[in-house]
């Protein structure tokens, strides 16, 4: 069954569209300004450039305004706003332990070198409402702190790194190719390569990730990894100037990387450690840990359980794929359901269930029939 | 200690400036209606950022990041400039102060000073938030003999 177009009054739809954008203006409250957005609410932006595979703060907070607070919606609009823009180049390869983090820890390694920087974190505070909250800002705890001169940010050694200084990482073996194939311009072919299985990760919702993630914990995959460490930072966006040939910085990009030593392994014969890896854009440390199981999931390349097949996770990960195809069901599907409905009278009239196989208008269409118009 | 009057250095510190300080030079450069073309329109373009996987060393592509580019020609010296984010006046500026300095216009003391001050405010806050994350450092004590 095709899709067939319906037609209506276009006034009523752009009333519609004014009565949520009137949403945002009600109740003679101050409007949110994208400034406010993008310096006060850092986790959703974030959150929607991750999934938007764009990195761009500011249009982040306006794609957050306009949806008001939806992140797979302000996803959307990144990612159609990116389909408008030419490409100008890839970056230089940056080397994740070029990072200048503001966090770090490692709950593998107690004595991690550079020790273990909690940064900007309620990890370990109780999660209670603040009430005061509600009575404004109570101003800058840190305004206070007698700071010690630290110096120039210190590249800190990465728990790979320490590994692989010590044998027990093995080494990787030479790329077949160099240039990683790019999942927005080329679709994903199985058995993926392992940059194809990054960047389709690096993108994907958040909730999708961590239920994927978790479920491997919960007992439905066999990874359950030690986490080597976790780190929030910013890395460096380079590109190669055009007059003097050099490597030069534009930006930085705010990222979340986590890494995990997986003891499945160890069943191998050679005992060293394999590793999954997450990274994405923005803070987002339970996505990145959740890519991180899956990573190391997915290399087990197994049938039995859901985040070990690629295909299963890379086809259910993508916000823009599952808002599409959940969110279309909403739309109007008038002809499918008539067919359904005639179908199913036919078979029950055939049958004698019914003196003329017809259900009644007035009446609510049966659970089963509703569940099957499944035309696309 | 980076150099203004290089241009790498120069590239990098016009990205970090702000877009009231670059359009003020790139205006007073103007002033005399020098010739200008504009050899690449400030529009909003992507980059691929490429990210090397450390445990496979291979890389990867992370996602996308916004830049605005442009690129003139001021009285036959070339300037380039690349701004993060959606950010055309600022990029044009910045090409135009770009191809000021490469041509030692009368104004470069002056955005030669400026981009020194950014330099200065950028490391004072890199210090500064290396400062802080220090100042949240713990070294987690194991409890031994303890259950």
């Amino acid at each position: 069954m095709g899709y067939v177009a319906v037609t209506a009054g276009e006034e009523i739809i752009e009333r519609a569209e004014q009565l949520f954008e009137k949403q945002r203006v009600d109740d003679n409250v101050d409007a949110l300004g994208v400034d406010q957005i993008e310096g006060q609410l850092g986790r959703l932006t974030g959150q929607a450039m991750s999934e938007g595979g764009l990195y761009a703060p500011r249009l982040a907070a306006l794609a957050v305004k306009q949806a008001q607070g939806d992140t797979v919606e302000a996803a959307f609009l990144l990612r159609a706003y990116r389909s408008t823009l030419e490409r100008f180049d890839a970056t230089a390869t940056v080397d994740p332990g070029e990072m200048i983090a503001s966090r770090r820890v490692s709950p593998a390694f107690k004595d991690v070198p550079g020790g273990q920087i909690l940064g900007a974190t309620k990890d370990y505070t109780q999660r209670l409402l603040d009430f005061d909250l509600l009575e404004g800002e109570p101003g800058d705890p840190t305004a206070e702190w007698d700071l010690d001169d630290e110096g120039d940010p210190e590249r800190l050694t990465t728990v790979t790194e320490l590994l692989r200084s010590e044998g027990l990482l093995h080494e990787p073996e030479e790329p077949e190719r160099d240039e990683p194939n790019d999942t927005t311009r080329e679709s994903v072919t199985h058995p993926p390569e392992r940059d194809e299985v990054l960047q389709e990760l690096a993108r994907g919702e958040t909730g999708a990730v961590t239920a994927l993630g978790y479920s491997a914990l919960r007992g439905y995959g066999q990874v359950h990894p030690t986490l080597a460490e976790v780190r929030v930072g910013r890395l460096p966006v380079r590109i190669e100037h055009p007059y003097t040939g050099e490597d030069v910085t534009v930006t930085h990009t705010e990222i979340t990387e986590s890494e995990a030593v997986v003891p499945v392994y160890e069943k191998r014969a050679d005992p060293q450690f394999a590793f999954g890896y997450g990274l994405t854009f923005g803070r987002n440390e339970r996505k990145a840990i959740g890519m991180t199981v899956l990573d190391a999931s997915i290399q087990l390349d197994s049938e039995a359980e859901p985040a070990e097949r690629a295909e299963f996770v890379l086809d259910t990960v993508d916000g823009m794929d599952s808002f599409g195809f959940i969110e279309h069901l909403k739309l109007p599907h008038y002809v499918t359901f008539q067919s359904i409905l005639d179908r199913i009278r036919a078979i029950r009239e055939r049958q004698g269930l019914s003196d003329d196989g017809r259900v009644a208008d007035d009446q609510p269409a049966d659970s089963a029939v509703a569940e099957a118009s499944d035309d696309d | 200690m980076v150099d203004p009057h290089d241009r790498s250095d120069r590239f990098e510190l016009i990205a970090a400036c702000e877009e009231g300080t670059l359009a003020r030079f790139a205006n007073n450069v103007l002033a005399d209606d020098p010739p200008l073309s504009v050899r690449q329109e400030p529009r909003p373009q992507l980059l691929l950022q490429q990210v090397r996987d450390p445990v496979e060393r291979r890389p990867f592509n992370l996602g996308e990041v916004v830049v605005t580019p442009a690129e003139v020609d001021l009285d036959g010296t070339r300037g380039f400039a690349m701004l993060p984010g959606k950010a055309e006046r600022a990029a044009l500026s910045g090409a135009i102060v770009d191809a000021a300095v490469a041509a030692g216009h009368a104004e470069t003391p002056e955005i030669v000073a400026a981009l020194e001050d950014v330099d200065a405010r950028q490391r004072e806050q890199r210090r500064r938030d290396w400062a802080e994350s220090k100042h949240t450092a713990v070294e987690f004590e194991t409890m031994e003999g303890q259950e």
